[in-house]
């Protein structure tokens, strides 16, 4: 089947919407109306879903060891988990596993199996299928010590099989959010033979799990050809049908070009386009006019924020400018003039799709008054005259090294210019990045994670489990650090649901007085569904979910 | 004659072992942290392992031998065509190569045969048109050409051919179609170079006394430009044309990645992203000797329309 399809109508349109924009007198098109699914879901056909450009630094399909949002997505579709997240309420609910129990130390959680379910090689799924997956996890973790996969079994001990639907799995310390980490694809159960293969061959794509969907072929770089598996009967309860999915094959190509994404949809070249980066103000504007339909969901986990480095003759080691910096981004403009109008301002040190998250917006108000008054306490003044602050003759400089400059961080750097602080944005290499952060050559950086947990933000700020130590050391003054891991351990050892809301709860509000999170904006996962396409569902990862997908005959 | 094909042969050679040779020292020995890339590579930083991790990890990598050691090591296997394992991919460079080289090869000769054909058609024009406003405006194009950059071009000729009328595909790699779009946006540039040097050389040799003798004996203006005047206005095209070859490896990475194509110019470009050593290193050494290569054609070929070459071997050609 060739990428070359076109829907007649719709080219139609748009033919005679460039044509007349090229009369260079644009009016007003017809386009822009959401097509309600009409009728009954009509099995078959094709997806052709456009992703930007493949991890050229990692091409991974392993579910343990990737963490490429676009590969995990993939893999949520072709390997089952032993449970399931509600995107809306955070619950976890029964996937491969009908029920559970946690032990009241949480040391110990008992899964009961479905005794339905078969991999796609045929093998069936056990306890011995679990028991295989947690212990090759940790042999992929001894070979590959960052593989993405350990956050989500930290304290891992050994499981056992007590009979063919049972599995016990024991943690030398507790972990409350293992539950969770069930749900995830890192966590997803694959048939015995791909664990046979290397870690290596995993990553290139031998990867046999028990989804609604075959991994047919993972060429990096290229694109992913998944098919239908046939008899599927075991989708957990968050999806709209049972049974074998709608779709009989899906086709993912990448796409490096937003242009060319968004012209190939809007011209009907694909059904689905999934951008890393919000569509800008005029991509959606075009989408819209061709009939596709936008869809937007926060991607839970951290917000894209700021961490600092507190080391000792850093200008961020001091509190006062810390605090003072935490008031002088606006975050308002911010999301605003880099993502249009109507897109959410950051709240915290979370994404508001993430479980436990509070609302931190008073904490982060913009308030240059007060973040003058801050330096002026500090004894940062601006003289007559003078553009950027000083103090014994030494200019207030923060540096923030970048891959690449965005207009977003032009613009906080005139933010912090109105206060007297003179950011800079020295460029460097992604491959530096190790020795930047080793050798604190940075007052602040950024980074981010995707989980639906807040304990994910152990795996950057603390020391223990932190993927960088030297960032995470960095990121905190010692006695901040104390506080923090201990509100980590207490939110992942305590299974009282609201103890760990009020443990969580605390930890966001320290993350950002205490300057260790300074939110820029909230990570918005957006899409964009061709005519005809229906039944597109998020996961509580702000995945996709191509199950309950459908075409409608053209 | 030999003499002149043996010199060339071993320059050829030596260019090409210069190439590998300079490619090994800036990535292998400028100061950055071999190790830590291929860590980052994948996904583990430096400083979560502990010394004997670190030690373990080079003493895999083979960085614990001496400098020599290694280059020789891998100069002997490059020889054989084992340019060492993408840390990115983690499958050997000489199979990725394999994969991805066929794609550009292809695209690179179209686009090469569009350049051909359209510089030299418009050279023609510009010099055989009555002058006037058409020919002055013929012979302006190239000077557009050359000017527009190349994605530009491309990212038009999809909004146009692909997204309005439908045409052509916007991207992938599928059937002639999908060729055409590349081929024409890799094409303009390199035609345009072509016809301003064809142009130039038009001009000169038009000037020529031999042309003004074979105008008087009655040839018209299209059999003396044909027959006399392109066999020796070609010559200086024939050298540019050598270089262009050369350069749509480099020309392919832009046009690769407006158009979605899997070939050598995306595998180039992600692996300088990803500091994919081994597979930069192995782009390097093929773009070398892709020029190194169609140079040494168009030297074995200059003595055929130009038997005055061949005799002359010591006097310089700059």
């Amino acid at each position: 089947m060739s990428t070359h399809r076109y829907r007649t109508p719709a080219l139609a349109a748009l033919a005679a919407a460039s044509v007349v924009m090229m009369a260079g007198c644009a009016t007003a098109t017809e386009g822009g109306t959401t097509v309600e699914p009409t009728g009954d879901p009509v099995a078959g056909g094709e997806l052709t879903l456009e992703f930007w450009p493949d991890n050229a630094a990692f091409a991974c399909v392993d579910p343990f060891q990737t963490y490429w949002i676009e590969h995990r997505q993939v893999i949520r579709n072709v390997a089952d988990s032993l449970t399931d997240q509600n995107p809306e309420t955070g619950e976890i609910v029964p996937w491969l596993a009908t029920d559970w129990e946690i032990s009241p130390d949480a040391l110990t959680y008992t899964f009961h199996l479905r005794d339905d379910v078969t991999f796609t090689d045929g093998t069936a799924f056990t306890a011995d299928s679990v028991v295989l997956a947690l212990d090759s996890a940790v042999e992929t973790l001894e070979a590959a010590p960052g593989a993405y996969g350990g956050v989500y079994i930290s304290g891992y001990e050994s499981s056992t099989a007590v009979d063919d639907t049972t599995v016990e799995i024991h943690f030398a310390t507790p972990n409350a959010a293992f539950l969770q980490g069930t749900s995830t694809t890192n966590l997803a159960i694959l048939a015995a033979s791909s664990y046979e293969a290397t870690p290596e061959e995993r990553c290139l794509g031998d990867v046999v799990g028990s989804g609604a969907f075959v991994l047919d072929r993972y060429a990096p770089g290229e694109g992913i050809d998944l098919s239908k598996r046939d008899g599927y009967a075991w989708a957990s309860e968050l999806n709209a049908h049972q049974g074998e999915a709608y779709l009989d094959t899906v086709r993912i190509n990448y796409v490096a070009e937003d242009s060319v994404r968004v012209g190939n949809l809007a011209s009907g070249a694909s059904d689905i386009a999934w951008p890393r980066n919000p569509f800008t103000p005029e991509d959606a504007a075009l989408l819209e006019s061709s009939g596709a339909t936008l869809h937007s969901r926060s991607l839970p986990g951290p917000s894209q924020a700021w961490y600092p480095n507190v080391s000792d003759g850093r200008p961020l080691a001091e509190l006062e400018v810390r605090q003072a910096l935490q008031k002088a981004i606006d975050r308002e403009t911010y999301a605003a003039t880099i993502y249009g109008p109507d897109y959410p301002v950051v709240e915290g040190p979370f994404d508001t799709t993430t479980p436990f998250f509070v609302s931190q917006a008073d904490a982060l108000a913009y308030d240059p008054e007060g973040a003058g008054e801050l330096l002026d306490a500090a004894g940062w003044v601006l003289e007559d005259g003078a553009t950027y602050r000083t103090r014994d003759g030494e200019t207030l400089t923060l540096e923030a090294p970048i891959t690449a400059e965005t207009p977003g961080d032009v613009l906080l750097q005139d933010q912090l210019k109105q206060i007297g602080i003179d950011l800079q944005l020295p460029v460097y290499q992604a491959s530096e990045r190790a020795s930047l952060t080793a050798n604190g050559e940075y007052d602040l950086l950024v980074t981010y994670y995707t989980r639906a947990d807040p304990g994910v933000l152990a795996w950057i700020l603390d020391e223990r489990y932190a993927g960088s130590k030297a960032f995470a050391a960095n990121s905190q003054t010692a006695e901040t650090a104390v506080a923090v891991q201990a509100l980590f351990d207490a939110g992942v050892q305590e299974t009282d649901p609201e103890a760990r809301a009020a443990h969580y709860a605390e930890l966001q509000r320290l993350l950002v007085e205490e300057g260790v999170s300074f939110p820029i904006f909230e990570r918005v996962q957006y899409a964009a569904t061709a005519p005809g396409v229906n039944g597109f569902r998020y996961t509580s990862e702000s995945f996709l979910s191509y199950y309950d997908i459908w075409k409608s005959a053209e | 004659m030999s003499r002149y094909v043996l010199s060339r042969i071993g320059q050829a050679v030596l260019v090409l072992w210069a190439a590998y040779t300079v490619t090994f020292v800036i990535l292998y020995l400028l100061p950055s942290d071999p190790v830590a890339i291929m860590l980052s590579a994948n996904n583990v930083e430096v400083d979560s392992l502990t010394a004997e991790q670190r030690d373990a990890a080079v003493a895999r990598l083979g960085l614990d031998r001496p400098v020599w050691e290694q280059y020789l090591g891998m100069l002997g296997a490059a020889l054989r065509g084992d340019f060492g394992t993408s840390f990115a991919k983690q499958i050997p460079v000489s199979e990725l190569l394999a994969q991805r080289l066929p794609a550009t090869v292809t695209l690179s000769a179209v686009a090469v045969g569009f350049a051909l054909v359209g510089g030299v058609a418009t050279a023609f024009g510009a010099t055989l048109l009555p002058r006037g406003r058409v020919a002055s405006f013929v012979r302006r194009l190239p000077a557009a050409g050359v000017s527009v950059p190349n994605f530009w071009i491309g990212l038009l000729l999809i909004q146009v051919f692909a997204f309005t009328l439908g045409w052509f595909p916007a991207m992938g790699s599928e059937g002639w179609q999908s060729y055409v779009l590349p081929a024409v946006t890799m094409a303009i540039p390199t035609a345009a170079v072509l016809a301003q040097v064809l142009i130039r050389s038009f001009d000169d040799t038009l000037d020529e006394p031999y042309i003004a003798t074979a105008r008087a004996k009655g040839l018209s203006r299209f059999a003396v430009q044909v027959r006399h005047a392109f066999r020796n206005a070609a010559l200086p095209t024939l050298t540019i044309l050598g270089l262009l070859v050369g350069a749509t490896v480099t020309g392919s990475i832009v046009v690769e990645t407006v158009f979605s194509r899997h070939g050598v110019g995306r595998l180039a470009q992600e692996s300088v992203l990803a500091q994919d050593i081994p597979v930069v290193q192995a782009i390097v050494v093929l773009a070398a000797a892709a020029f190194v290569v169609v140079n040494l054609i168009v030297d074995l070929l200059y003595p055929l329309l130009d038997p005055r070459i061949a005799r002359t071997p010591r006097v310089s050609r700059a």
